[in-house]
């Protein structure tokens, strides 16, 4: 398939180029041809032509041709153009009708909207209407492109004006039109008019063979000399300054520019008409009252000068020429075209007397030697510049008003981010408020104390303190459950009540009521002890942990707390070192979870408050792990809270332990960090439920 | 359809008006079209093209009334207004003689442009001013008759002799034209008078004078 087409596709270089070789490009419309080569090609073929059929009349034939080659010679550049035209229906003159319809479509890109209009219009007066009248257009425009090439602008304007005259005959007397309104039969003429002349614009407007073009050359250049001449000097009462007048003007010139695009005649007509209403408009706002040709025809010749539309004198006489006669010389439209047809013949015939003005003083304005420098001309600078600088000042007041606008809402922006800074501040202040620190082995060991507990009635709620009292070198495996407890005792009694104790005081009551009480400053003289003098092997075997520092301890911890799925372990673990006191090292993993609490808890109490503790300076020489230890202190308060609110319940009632009630921030995880170790332990179970509902679900 | 229902025809005609300037053109055409005098109370924004339907003898005509520029600096344009009228009303001020020697200066022009194709009349404006007047009736009358062109005496102001003033002018295009369309029997005049417009159907007046005022 791909292959197939193309081929059909390629075109090859030297295919573009010049059939005679010249080594420019040809093209398609001109045979092949360059363009130059084109010409010759044509000429030759026209000198042929012209002697072979115009044999028997041969003077005058040769007289003809030499006169239509001069004419060419004259417009060369525009009769490129026009030449396939004249070719086709010429050369092809035998052929008839076909030929020329489809030419007259194909150079009427215009026809059929015109048609769809005309359908729309006029299409209830039946087929019949319809018919002749398309049958009627195509006589006229091919009659017209046949004379295309031998006859004047003139003579093809009578030539329209008669095919005008008698399509009207045929709209009043013939039977196809019987029905047809004499309103509608008007319409009809006229849209008889655009239709043929939308189709011939491009032969008729402004042709070859006229001098058209020279006169609009001529008379723009009239227009620019005399771009000097005011309102004042026309005696015209225009008031620039006003805005609406000069609006008003602008709207009138744009009017008038704007008939140089329309293409059939009557267009035209309709834009010089809106043109000279704009102009009456004006006249109405400078002076009020009945607008008479006085002060018309002054203004509108102002509106030209101003104006200098393109190609004025070509759209006049085409306009002239082929728009329907009756037509132009009557109604408001053939009013103010001949006003404009006036205007323009004034400004061509302009001298200083028809401006009120001395001679010497014209010739140096036409001259350029002096420029306007009246008072009026320059208030008409000072106006306009006015009138830019109110358009600029307006826009910069928009622009400020967007500017101020933005700065606002950048404001407001600004505002909005520094108080939800501060609302982020606050809650978290306010959630470190309301969520006191928690130690976080204390979940971990948790079940397993209260389990303890349970299992072991025989350790009291207040016992452990004289315990501790008592005893220094008391077990450590021991020492961590009691310690526990005892802090858990200390806290509640603290004051449950007291929901928002401070970072500090969390920690500092665990660690300041035992020492109150005597027990405690041995416990913390005991770990800071631990370092320095040599203790027992308990002690021994966690002093590695400490002196690996703080932060070690601190990273078991998150490993520990993170990695719940082992807590059971951990739990069975810390069961068996309390079955197997020996086993010193066992402890070690959820030691930190017992005594590391203490020890961290050492460094917060100076940072955070300043109780005075004694065991504070020698914890803090390990400065480079703060950061460490008040970051993951923070979270061990909040773990701590938790827990220390699952113990609340305890001292009360002693339900299971991992049921928050209260905070929801952390209930979700409180409740989920213990179940999970209850799914570890059957996984397999969760997931065949997972898996069963799952299968339910797709079922 | 409804153009030959009682045997009359339609005419369009267009008159031009002529004149210096001030000397009443404009009031005049102002007082016939629609019968006020006082700019203050006229509804037309534009005075200088304007149109009249009347009904003459059951023809329909319908006059088109074209005001020209005064200014003796635009009156090399008068060809181009003036060009295919049927008419010309050439209004002087009687109390300027000035604009008397203006009209005989334009009666020149046109029977030397279109003959004895346009039908003229030599109006003299502002009768109500008999005190100052400065061109005797006699004189323009005379004049007048010399030339073939119909005299009226007007005052827009007082609403004197303008509708008359109108009317004959219309009778005498009418007059010519009906003349001319028997010579030329059923050839088409140049600029196409016969083009067939509706008017309105207002009722027909029987008497000679206008019913079709907007």
């Amino acid at each position: 398939m791909y292959a197939t087409k193309q081929p059909s596709l390629r075109i090859k270089q030297a295919d573009l180029k010049c059939k005679n070789g010249c080594g420019y490009f040809g093209n398609a419309d001109w045979e092949g041809y360059c363009s130059k080569c084109y010409r010759n090609h044509m000429d030759k073929e026209r000198q042929r032509k012209s002697n072979q059929s115009q044999h028997g009349d041969h003077s005058k034939a040769t007289s003809f041709s030499k006169f239509e080659e001069k004419k060419r010679q004259q417009s060369d550049k525009k009769t490129k153009y026009f030449l396939p035209v004249f070719r086709k229906p010429s050369s092809l003159k035998e052929t008839g009708r076909p030929e020329k319809y489809i030419d007259i479509r194909q150079m009427n890109p215009d026809a059929d909207k015109l048609l769809a209009e005309f359908i729309s219009a006029y299409g209830e007066w039946g087929e019949a209407v319809r018919k002749d009248f398309l049958k009627c257009v195509h006589s006229f425009t091919s009659k017209i492109i046949h004379e295309l090439d031998f006859k004047s602008a003139d003579e093809l304007a009578d030539i329209a004006q008669n095919y005008y005259n008698s399509y009207n005959n045929r709209l009043n007397n013939n039977t196809v039109y019987q029905n047809v309104t004499p309103d509608v039969r008007d319409k009809l003429l006229d849209f008889f008019e655009r239709y043929s002349m939308v189709g011939l614009y491009t032969f008729l407007f402004c042709p070859p063979s006229t001098n058209d073009e020279d006169k609009d050359l001529s008379i723009q250049d009239r227009i620019r000399k005399l771009s000097w001449v005011n309102a004042h000097h026309l005696d015209c009462c225009i008031s620039e300054t006003s805005i609406e007048v000069r609006d008003l003007v602008y709207t009138a010139i744009n009017d008038l520019l704007g008939m140089d695009s329309m293409k059939a005649p009557q267009e035209k007509l309709a834009c010089v008409v809106r043109c000279c209403r704009s102009v009456v408009e004006v006249l109405q706002h400078c002076q009020g009252g009945p607008v008479s040709a006085d002060e018309f025809l002054p203004a509108l010749i102002f509106i030209v000068l101003k104006a200098n539309p393109a190609r004025l004198k070509s759209n006049m006489l085409y306009v002239t020429r082929f728009c329907y006669g009756a037509r132009l010389m009557q109604g408001e439209a053939g009013y103010y075209f001949t006003n404009l047809c006036c205007a323009v013949s004034f400004i061509e015939n302009l001298t200083a007397e028809s401006l009120n003005m001395a001679q010497q003083e014209f010739e140096a304005y036409m001259s350029g030697e002096v420029t306007c420098v009246s008072a009026w001309e320059s208030a008409l600078v000072a106006c306009e510049g006015m009138h830019q600088l109110c358009e600029h000042l307006s826009l910069l007041k928009g622009l400020s008003e967007r500017m101020s606008a933005v700065k606002d809402d950048t404001q407001k922006l600004k505002d909005d981010m520094r108080k939800l800074k501060e609302e982020i501040n606050d809650e978290v202040t306010s959630v470190l408020e309301r969520t006191p620190l928690v130690i976080k082995p204390r979940k971990t060991i948790f079940p397993l104390t209260m389990e303890f507990l349970k299992s072991l009635p025989p350790l009291p709620e207040k016992p452990p303190i004289p315990d501790k009292g008592k005893e220094v070198e008391i077990n450590q495996d021991v020492d961590t459950a009691p310690k526990f407890y005892q802090q858990n005792i200390t806290l509640t009694q603290m004051g449950l009540s007291d929901n928002k104790p401070k970072l500090q005081l969390d920690i500092t009551p665990c660690v300041n009521l035992p020492s109150a009480s005597v027990v405690k400053p041995s416990l913390s003289t005991d770990f800071l002890s631990v370092p320095s003098p040599a203790a027992d092997k308990s002690i021994e075997s966690i002093t590695p942990d400490d002196n690996s520092y703080l932060g070690l301890s601190k990273i078991n911890y998150d490993i520990d707390f993170s990695d719940i799925s082992a807590e059971n372990s951990i739990i069975e673990d810390l069961g068996e070192s309390r079955r197997s006191p020996t086993m010193s090292f066992t402890p070690d993993p959820f030691s930190p979870m017992g005594t590391g609490c203490p020890i961290m808890q050492s460094p917060l109490v100076p940072s955070a408050a300043e109780m005075p503790r004694v065991e504070v300076p020698p914890v803090r020489k390990n400065d480079f792990v703060l950061p460490f230890l008040e970051e993951i202190e923070k979270e061990d308060t909040k773990k701590e809270t938790l827990l220390d609110k699952v113990e609340e319940t305890p001292t009360i009632c002693l339900p299971p332990p991992i049921k928050p009630t209260e905070y929801t921030g952390f209930s979700k995880q409180g409740s989920r960090i213990p179940s999970i170790p209850c799914n570890t332990g059957d996984v397999s179970s969760l997931n065949l439920q997972q898996s069963a509902g799952s299968s339910k679900d797709t079922n | 359809m409804a153009s030959a229902t009682n045997g009359g025809e339609s005419y369009n005609f267009k008159v031009v008006l002529l004149g210096e300037g001030c000397v009443g053109k404009t009031s005049l055409v102002l007082r016939y079209v629609e019968d006020k005098f006082n700019s203050k109370h006229i509804s037309t924004i534009q005075a200088s093209f304007l149109n009249k339907k009347i009904n003459l003898d059951g023809n329909r005509v319908n006059l088109a009334i074209w005001d020209t520029a005064g200014q003796e600096k635009f009156h090399a344009l008068g060809p181009i207004y003036y060009r295919s009228s049927n008419g010309a009303v050439l209004v002087y001020d009687i109390t300027d003689e000035d604009s008397f020697q203006k009209v005989k200066s334009w009666v020149k022009e046109l029977r030397k442009m279109l003959g004895v194709d346009i039908s003229l009349v030599i109006v003299g404006n502002k009768s109500d001013l008999e005190k100052d007047r400065h061109v005797t009736l006699e004189e323009a009358k005379e004049y007048a008759e010399k030339v073939k062109a119909l005299h009226f005496q007007t005052s827009a102001k007082l609403n004197e002799g303008v509708e008359d003033m109108f009317l004959a002018l219309t009778q005498k295009m009418l007059d010519d034209a009906k003349k001319k369309k028997a010579q030329e029997n059923l050839l088409i005049g140049q600029n196409s008078q016969r083009t067939v417009t509706v008017v309105d159907d207002e009722a027909e007046t029987t008497k000679r004078g206008c019913c079709g005022s907007n």
